[in-house]
């Protein structure tokens, strides 16, 4: 069993490279970024003397290889520096908001799968008949909605005509979260789902033209036990991937979404950040997103190999 | 999401069992997706035609009117009709979509297959690269780029095209990989047959259909990512119409006028069912007997 | 003189508040606490107030963030403040001043009996230590504020004594500003970065805790020295950036206050039963700044041509629907020594048309303005401006950039119009107007490069007369010629657009946007 994991040491020694180049791409694409924090922090009174003054006294005046040096060596100690406008570490503001983007990304992934696994079982039990046709449209459909517009009409049908949720924000106490973060789930559990519903409804049926559903068919098995004991555990194995690949997707999803519900997460944290020219702290988010894509990639081909006695990804062709 | 995309034109291919004897109009997916795709074309063509109204003069005695039997679809705060906007808004969406493909079609899928075919040092620098831009989701990066670029139009063109020509390498060398063991690349090789022949000749027609179903989502893709710019200001200046920025201007009477922000979407919602059609009938026609 | 002070500005609020809405056509909001009628205050309650952006640090020094600076104003107080309706400067910490003979000394007295929320009194030694940590931060902070400023000293323990320069009439004004808060000396023994962590000062409330990106949170302080409030429990700020996710939150009771709807949002929060949306008259003043630098704007008769081709009264309507007034001084109405100027350039086609045909670009021409990506208000007035100055023959090319980069762009010269606008920060119209039209204001005449010598010398006398009346006179020439000179293309001013639920009582901003949450409480 374990034998068949050996690919993760090899893949944690590749990731070193990429994350170097994420380093080095974030880091002189945001300060190409035109202006720089001083002018958002001081203002109106932002004067191009007060600018120059603030400027130096932040060290943004130094040449950009020497800062990039700068701040590879901070993050060498295991620093990520201080955020610009706020004078705190950045990692407290990272800190903080991790929790909520992940519990958005969690959240929805939930949603999606009940959103999903239905709606595959449904079509896969009758591929080409109606009820298949209708799930392909809302697939279809599903992939052809701009995010943020698909949360600007759930706003408007379950927030302002319903008054069902709240129209944004995360709420305060513990108990209001999920309340909070439904319509924004939902909004990426809707963009996500097709794909999956897609790959279900295709690994569902080659499953169930397979021998041993014919057997456990045989012995007597019907209806939604034979789904839930044989067909769905087996045509689930090609789907982990699709969602991992997913997860990675909905963390850029998530960017638009939390602004469309003024949710305080990584997302929010990375666009003010852009705004306000806060360099250690956009550097900071698309680190952290990047290890995110980088490890979610490597959890799915692990729980992939271990659900799925047939992969041997040591040696994998295809990349 | 590219790879989420890819996916996706993967997932869709497989029920696609072998159709692959009936002509392309019997292939009711195919032609469904050009019936609106060209409905759509010839609208945004045809705008001018369509239409009394101007898309960018403003009628501020008329501002916010509910439909009627002179505005369809209404208009907006400065008085502009918004089907209008809409008609003219398809000519800059489409465009770009369709432009913002083209870059990165090419770029991408060159160098996938240079990476495929030769291998060696050459693959390993192109894949970590492409390694790198897959760390960062899709709209992170466009949307950095085009605050380093600034907004407009060529922005979005080089914002994509930095972006999503990895999806294009990837494939390219997914599919390069298998093709150069078939039996006749061997065979032209072993006769004696140059690299690049071997390449353009014999490879490219057999590998290029998996790029172009691709291109099909990918366009989508790029129609999402300007509206979706657009939508936080950062697409196309105003006053152009563009889908995006009339959903982000009829946000603001959401409750009063709903329709200035649905009517939009709506828009971008049908050209991408059209053009996922499209590409479904197209990997239907060019490749049926893949399953994977 | 406590009481008598706090009372006197409460009456001027609820006149404030009647006149707006007779005019407004709206609603009854922004009545003080002792006009609401039935019951009068009521204890307890928290409040939410929903604002676009979070604050971002409650350094009184360093700080230029209004979301920052409405919330510290309720921990930490000033000597002096602003009256309601921003014309006056009142004692707050200080009761009485005296001022020397050659204007160069003042000597200020005060208050009794105020403690810091620790329950240490308040001594001169801490107003002190106050000023001169703000005064240190020099350009780096608000430090400029106090340039006139020779040194503070603490007489005894309830008198300071400040000694000037030259003589400036400012200084009162200057004193009311938040950087010159008071704040325990030596930081009560903590870093100034410490310190700022839970800032601690003498007002209605004390700091509980900030959630970055998410909300701050400040609490009742029990043993505050004023006789009337505060009210409520707790006050917190949420940051909801989409104007349209704080409309309906407020409309649906989520919070208690909208802070700075959007002009459409506004005007169906109007509508809207159990609302109470209010327009608070501000300071603030909008303009088409011209780069002075770049033909044709150095030529006066183009800045005039455009100033005379727009349409304020249209703007008004369609980009603040309504809510506001056009401008016609780079003063506000809300500002001290504000001079109506009724030969101001307003819209007036063939007098912009002859003004362009004497200019050095008859047949019009081509450029552009640049403005800010995410601003509606800003697409607004620029595609109003390109329509109108199309029939001049000017073609107008609108170029958006996101908010920081827009400020680099202007900053360095690299435009040729932009909107810009200005809020005062003190009740005097110098911090403003030396900015303005002043280069040695530091910023090229708010980056217009406009150098007009006799403007100048104005604005240098102004600073250093003491006597109203004349004072007044130096401004009225001052607002009057830069108009004249087209220095900007004036716009509108536009009040500071507040939606509360009805529930809410007594809540009053001032033209400087400040507000006192001691005067308010929530009903039922």
């Amino acid at each position: 069993m374990l034998d068949r994991l050996r690919f993760v040491p090899a893949r944690l020694l590749q990731s070193v490279p990429v994350v170097f180049g994420v380093t080095v791409v974030v880091f002189f694409m945001v300060h190409l970024l035109p202006g720089n924090p001083a002018l958002t922090i001081l203002g109106q009174t932002a004067t191009p003397d007060r600018v120059a003054a603030l400027n130096t006294q932040l060290g943004l005046d130094k040449p950009l290889v020497d800062q990039y040096f700068i701040f590879l060596g901070r993050l060498f100690r295991g620093s990520l520096g201080d955020s610009l406008t706020y004078q705190r570490p950045v990692l407290e503001l990272v800190l903080q908001a991790i929790p909520i983007t992940l519990s958005l990304l969690v959240f929805a992934l939930v949603l999606s799968l009940v959103i999903s696994v239905p709606l595959a079982a449904l079509a896969a039990t009758a591929p080409g008949r109606g009820r298949d046709l209708a799930v392909r449209v809302f697939t279809l459909l599903g992939q052809g909605m701009p995010q943020f517009w698909v949360g600007i009409m759930l706003i408007l049908l379950l927030g302002v005509k319903l008054r069902l949720f709240p129209v944004g924000g995360y709420g305060m106490t513990f108990g209001e979260h999920p309340y909070y973060l439904f319509l924004p789930a939902l909004t990426l559990a809707i963009a996500m789902s097709p794909t999956t519903i897609r790959s279900l409804r295709a690994s569902t049926i080659n499953v169930l033209g397979s021998d041993y559903v014919g057997t456990a068919r045989s012995k007597g098995a019907a209806g939604v036990s034979l789904f839930r004991g044989h067909v769905l555990r087996n045509a689930a194995i090609p789907t982990v991937s699709i969602i991992g690949v997913n997860l990675g997707y909905l963390v850029g999803g998530s960017l638009v979404i939390e602004k469309v519900f003024a949710i305080p997460g990584l997302g929010s944290l990375m666009i003010n950040a852009i705004f306000t020219r806060d360099f250690p702290t956009i550097q900071a988010v698309a680190l952290f997103v990047a290890l995110f894509v980088i490890v979610v990639g490597i959890l799915t081909d692990v729980v992939y190999t271990l659900i799925d006695p047939r992969v041997d990804l040591s040696s994998k062709e295809r990349a | 999401m590219t790879t989420a995309v890819a996916t996706a034109a993967r997932a869709m291919r497989r029920p696609a069992r072998s159709r692959s004897l009936r002509p392309w109009y019997r292939n009711g997916t195919l032609v469904a997706g050009l019936v609106i795709v060209g409905l759509l074309l010839l609208a945004a063509v045809l705008a001018p035609l369509l239409t009394p109204f101007d898309p960018i003069e403003q009628d501020l005695q008329n501002a916010l009117q509910s439909p009627s039997g002179s505005h369809w679809l209404g208009t907006d705060k400065y008085g502009r009709d918004v089907l209008t906007r809409l008609l003219y808004g398809a000519r800059v969406d489409l465009r770009i979509g369709f432009l913002a493909v083209l870059i990165p079609f090419v770029v991408g899928s060159v160098l996938g297959a240079l990476a495929g075919y030769f291998g060696g040092w050459f693959d390993v620098v192109v894949m970590r690269i492409v390694d790198v831009f897959f760390a960062f989701p899709f709209y992170v990066l466009v949307i950095v780029l085009v605050f380093v670029l600034g907004a407009g139009e060529s922005s979005i063109y080089l914002a994509i095209a930095a972006v999503s020509w990895v999806s294009y390498a990837k494939i390219m060398r997914g599919e390069l990989l298998v093709a150069k063991k078939q039996d006749y690349v061997v065979a032209a090789r072993l006769g004696g047959m140059s690299h690049g022949r071997v390449l353009i000749r014999h490879i490219t027609p057999n590998v290029l259909s998996q790029a172009l179903i691709y291109a099909m989502s990918d366009i989508v893709m790029d129609i999402m990512a300007i509206v979706t710019l657009g939508y936080l200001g950062l697409g196309i200046a105003p006053p152009t119409a563009e889908w995006g920025s009339m959903i982000l201007d009829g946000q603001e009477f959401i409750t009063t006028q709903f329709l200035q922000a649905t009517i939009p979407g709506l828009a971008v919602v049908v050209t991408s069912l059209g053009l996922s059609l499209l590409g479904d009938g197209l990997s239907d026609l060019l490749s049926p007997e893949r399953r994977k | 003189m406590t009481r008598s002070t706090r009372i006197r500005s409460a009456g001027i609020a609820a006149v404030a508040a009647v006149t707006l809405a007779a005019c407004g056509g709206g609603s009854s909001g922004g009545s003080s606490s002792s006009a609401a009628g039935s019951s009068g205050p009521v204890e307890g309650g928290d409040l939410t107030i929903a604002r676009a952006a979070d604050i971002i640090s409650m350094d009184k020094t360093t700080t230029f963030d209004n979301n920052s600076i409405y919330v510290m104003e309720q921990i930490m107080e000033p000597l002096f403040t602003v009256s309601a309706d921003g014309t006056k400067v009142e004692p707050w910490l200080a009761t009485d001043y005296a001022m020397s003979d050659d204007k160069l000394t003042y000597t200020i007295k005060l208050r009794d009996g105020v403690t810091f929320s620790t329950g240490a009194p308040m001594t001169a030694k801490d107003v002190k230590f106050s000023i001169d940590e703000d005064t240190k931060t020099g350009a780096d902070g608000w430090g400029f504020i106090n340039t006139a400023i020779d040194s503070v000293e603490a007489t005894d323990d309830s008198t300071v004594t400040v000694k000037l320069k030259y003589p400036w009439a400012p200084l009162l004004a200057d004193l009311s500003l938040f950087s010159n808060g008071v704040i325990p000396a030596d930081y009560g023994g903590k870093t100034a970065e410490e310190f700022y962590q839970a800032p601690v000062g003498t007002g209605p409330f004390i700091w509980n805790e900030w959630k970055k990106g998410q909300y701050v949170k400040i609490d009742k302080n029990p043993d505050y020295w004023g006789e009337k409030g505060p009210y409520l429990d707790s006050v917190t700020w949420t940051v909801v950036p989409d104007a349209n996710t704080r409309k309906l939150q407020v409309q649906g009771g989520q919070v208690d206050i909208d802070e700075f709807p959007d002009w459409s949002s506004f005007s169906s929060l109007k509508d809207s039963p159990g609302i109470t949306a209010t327009a608070f008259p501000s300071t603030r003043i909008d303009y088409v700044a011209f780069n002075e630098q770049k033909t044709p704007f150095s030529d006066v008769h183009v800045r005039r041509a455009i100033a005379y081709a727009l349409d304020r009264e249209s703007m008004v309507k369609s980009v603040l629907y309504g809510n506001g007034s056009a401008a016609d001084s780079l003063l506000s109405p809300g500002t001290p020594y504000y001079a109506k100027n009724p030969d101001a350039p307003n819209l007036d086609v063939d007098k912009a048309k002859a003004e362009l045909a004497q200019s050095s670009a008859a047949g019009g021409f081509s450029t552009s303005i640049t403005i800010n990506a995410g601003d509606p208000n800003q697409a607004s007035v620029a595609q109003i401006m390109q329509s109108e100055l199309k029939e001049l023959g000017i073609t107008l090319e609108i170029k958006t950039l996101d908010p920081t980069a827009l400020k680099q762009a202007r900053n360095s010269g690299d435009f040729n119009m932009i909107i810009s606008g200005w809020t005062m920060d003190i009740p005097d119209p110098d911090e403003w107007t030396s900015f303005a039209v002043d280069p040695e204001g530091g910023s090229h005449s708010a980056y217009t490069y406009y150098d007009n010598p006799e403007v100048i010398a104005l604005n240098k006398q102004a600073q250093a007369e003491t006597d109203d009346a004349k004072r007044a006179d130096l401004y009225q020439q001052l607002q009057e010629k830069t108009a004249s000179d087209a220095w900007a293309a004036y716009l509108y001013y536009s009040p500071y657009a507040y939606a509360t639920t009805d529930k809410v009582q007594g809540f009053h901003v001032t033209p400087l946007g400040n507000y006192h949450l001691e005067d308010v409480y929530k009903t039922q």
